[in-house]
């Protein structure tokens, strides 16, 4: 009996981290997409790309959009108390929850000093793992204001861990300001959870 | 000034060739463009006249007046008058002596537009006049010729030449804009004449880029993209569409503004922790940082002269938009009204447009840059955002949602008359910049 539940729990993890790893896997490619090939000297012509791009960013769109879902399957995953699996289980964790801010505000609420000082444990626990801090905005102000406004949402946050005792140099920090919102409505409920710093593993 | 563009017409007359008929002009100012606010003057533009021999290109006719009326529409001068209020017969010619103005003056135009206009295979001949319809006296006059490729190219430039005679400065019509375009799914940037035609994709990164620059001269243009490292600064030469990395330190490089000697930026970095504004050569080295504050420090625009620079910051809790003297570092505070100010935009005449919310709702305002002045552009429609002058400061161009949930590209006088949307592509068209030769 104690077995079964196991192997259930284990099932359960191993879906929810995968579906979490693979979305993630999935943002990265787009990145990847993204890229074009570098400009090192100076005058070198950029090469054009002739595709299609609508499709896939609808794609990216619909993917974002589901990766909330899984949310509910790591609250249940959280109650268990296995150790195979755990620090992936972790690090789903990691990923999974981010935090959120007021309107023009980058200073960490204290509803999320837990969150956050989880992470940190999570950090210290596995000091391979380096991590990518993404500061995000709601639409309301302008493009660049919110480029900045994200950088600092993810200074806060790595300034929280730091203070917790993780090395700087294990945290990168993006802010993609505005522009990749995840809900893409024009009222509160939108903005507030566009309002965020979202957490990534980069190596583990 | 003056002799600039006094030098400008005289290479004009050149290239352009024959003033045909001594125009008799007097002083009579029929623009004054000091004044707060203008009466539109009623122009009619009635068809071109084909003549040529063979009638090649029948369509011109029709295009022709279309561009012109288009033109004198956006400059905000003048109420183009509707084509089928025209009584006159079609066997009129385009010269003074073959028009009864009575025909004119009964329909209540003040001023009358005749072009003509003969193509002879690739060739293209075109002739304008301009009529006050009162005294039936000719203003303007000019024949200009080229491709059939150019014949927009050539009215706009005759527009132009309209523009002066009536008011002293050239219109805007051979401007050109860069802005950024949503249609591909990705944020793009492209470049259009300024009335949004001649529509070119300039980047295709399929990532995030954005506030596109051109250079005070028009032949590069800088502008932000997202890699995978994050936000970095390039200069895209327009001549030969190579592009060259700025800067991409690490951080944030973004929101970089054209010193007016072209020389130098301005722009946000975070390599100190905290976003704040420095000056760097075009090759990307930092000559001087210029804020040094626990604050967001964005979007920087310098004064004509290039001593003063207008940027946002939220030092005081909000976005609000400060005035720093590069000669003696002092910052002033311009802007107090509305909790959430950004985007400055300083004219060549020296106004600063800015982006103002207080509910969440943005507007468009200009203030003169010692805060006195203050004056409101746009109301009541829309979100209204991103504002830039046009190179000589008469007009001002923004991002508007005012006609559903997609951004367009509106072009106003600098005063707030006379809004025209320019750009009609799919999805948002934002950020604007006007150049004045672009290349």
């Amino acid at each position: 009996m104690k077995k079964s539940l196991l192997i259930a729990t284990l099932v359960v993890f191993a879906c929810s981290s995968m579906f979490l790893l693979s979305s993630c896997a999935k943002r990265e490619v787009v990145v990847e997409e993204e890229e074009i090939t570098a400009v090192p000297g100076p005058e070198v012509e950029i090469t054009v790309e002739e595709e299609a791009p609508m499709e896939v960013e609808e794609e990216v769109e619909r993917e974002e959009l589901a990766e909330i879902e899984p949310l509910e399957e790591v609250e249940l995953a959280k109650v268990e108390e296995a150790e195979p699996g755990e620090r992936a289980l972790r690090a789903a964790r990691f990923e999974g929850e981010s935090i959120y801010f007021d309107f023009d505000k980058s200073f960490i609420k204290p509803e999320y000093r837990s969150i956050l000082e989880e992470k940190g444990q999570f950090l210290k626990d596995y000091p391979d793992v380096r991590v990518r801090i993404e500061g995000n905005c709601d639409e309301r102000g302008t493009n660049e204001y919110n480029l900045a406004l994200g950088e600092r949402r993810s200074t806060s946050a790595k300034g929280f861990l730091t203070s917790l005792g993780v090395s700087a140099d294990r945290i990168e920090m993006i802010s993609y300001g505005e522009e990749r919102p995840l809900f893409l409505g024009h009222n509160e409920e939108a903005w507030g959870q566009n309002r965020r710093d979202d957490f990534v593993i980069i190596k583990e | 000034m003056r002799t600039i563009f006094r030098m400008r017409l005289w290479v004009l007359v050149l290239l352009i060739g024959i003033i045909f008929e001594a125009t008799d002009v007097e002083a009579r100012l029929y623009i004054d463009i000091t004044a707060p606010s203008m009466r539109k003057i009623p122009v009619a533009i009635p068809d071109f006249k084909d003549l040529g021999k063979r009638s090649e290109h029948p369509e011109l006719s029709s295009r022709l007046s279309e561009i012109m009326s288009n033109d004198l529409d956006l400059s905000g001068y003048f109420k183009p008058l509707d084509k089928d209020s025209f009584i006159e017969s079609p066997d009129s010619g385009i010269t003074r002596d073959s028009i009864n103005f009575r025909d004119w003056s009964v329909i209540r135009a003040e001023l009358l537009v005749k072009g003509g206009y003969e193509c002879i295979g690739q060739q293209f001949k075109v002739e304008v006049r301009l009529f006050d319809v009162f005294s039936g006296r000719k203003l303007y006059g000019r024949r200009a010729l080229g491709s059939l490729g150019e014949s927009r190219y050539l009215i706009h430039r005759l527009g132009n030449e309209i523009i002066h005679t009536l008011s002293g400065h050239l219109g805007p019509f051979l401007t050109g804009m860069a802005f950024v375009g949503t249609s591909t799914g990705h944020k793009e940037i492209y470049t259009s004449d300024y009335d949004g035609h001649n529509l070119e994709q300039v980047t295709s990164y399929k990532t995030i880029t954005l506030s596109p620059r051109w250079s005070p001269s028009g032949d590069k243009m800088i502008y932000t993209s997202f890699r995978n490292s994050g936000t970095v600064l390039f200069m895209h030469d327009m001549i030969r569409g190579s592009v060259t990395k700025i800067s991409d330190r690490k951080g944030l490089n973004i929101a970089a503004a054209w010193r007016p000697n072209g020389e130098e930026l301005a722009l946000t970095l975070t390599i100190s922790g905290n976003p704040d504004i420095y000056l760097i050569d075009i090759t990307g080295r930092i000559l001087k940082r210029l804020t040094k504050h626990w604050g967001i420090d964005v979007s920087p625009s310098f004064s004509p002269d290039g001593e003063k620079m207008a940027f946002v910051s939220n030092r005081s809790g909000s976005p609000q938009v400060y005035v720093l003297d590069l000669t003696n570092n002092q910052v002033e505070r311009l802007t107090f009204e509305g909790v959430y100010n950004t985007s400055p935009a300083w004219s060549r005449l020296d106004r600063i447009a800015f982006a103002s919310s207080s509910d969440y709702r943005f507007d468009i305002y200009t203030i003169s840059p010692d805060g006195k002045d203050l004056r409101r552009v746009t109301q009541d429609r829309g979100h209204n955002e991103s504002p830039c002058w046009s190179p000589d400061g008469r007009y001002i161009a923004f991002s508007s949602n005012r006609d559903g949930d997609n951004y367009h590209i509106f072009i106003a006088n600098a005063n707030g008359q006379n809004q025209r949307r320019v750009t009609f592509s799919d999805g948002d068209q934002l950020s604007p910049s006007w150049a004045e030769h672009p290349k």
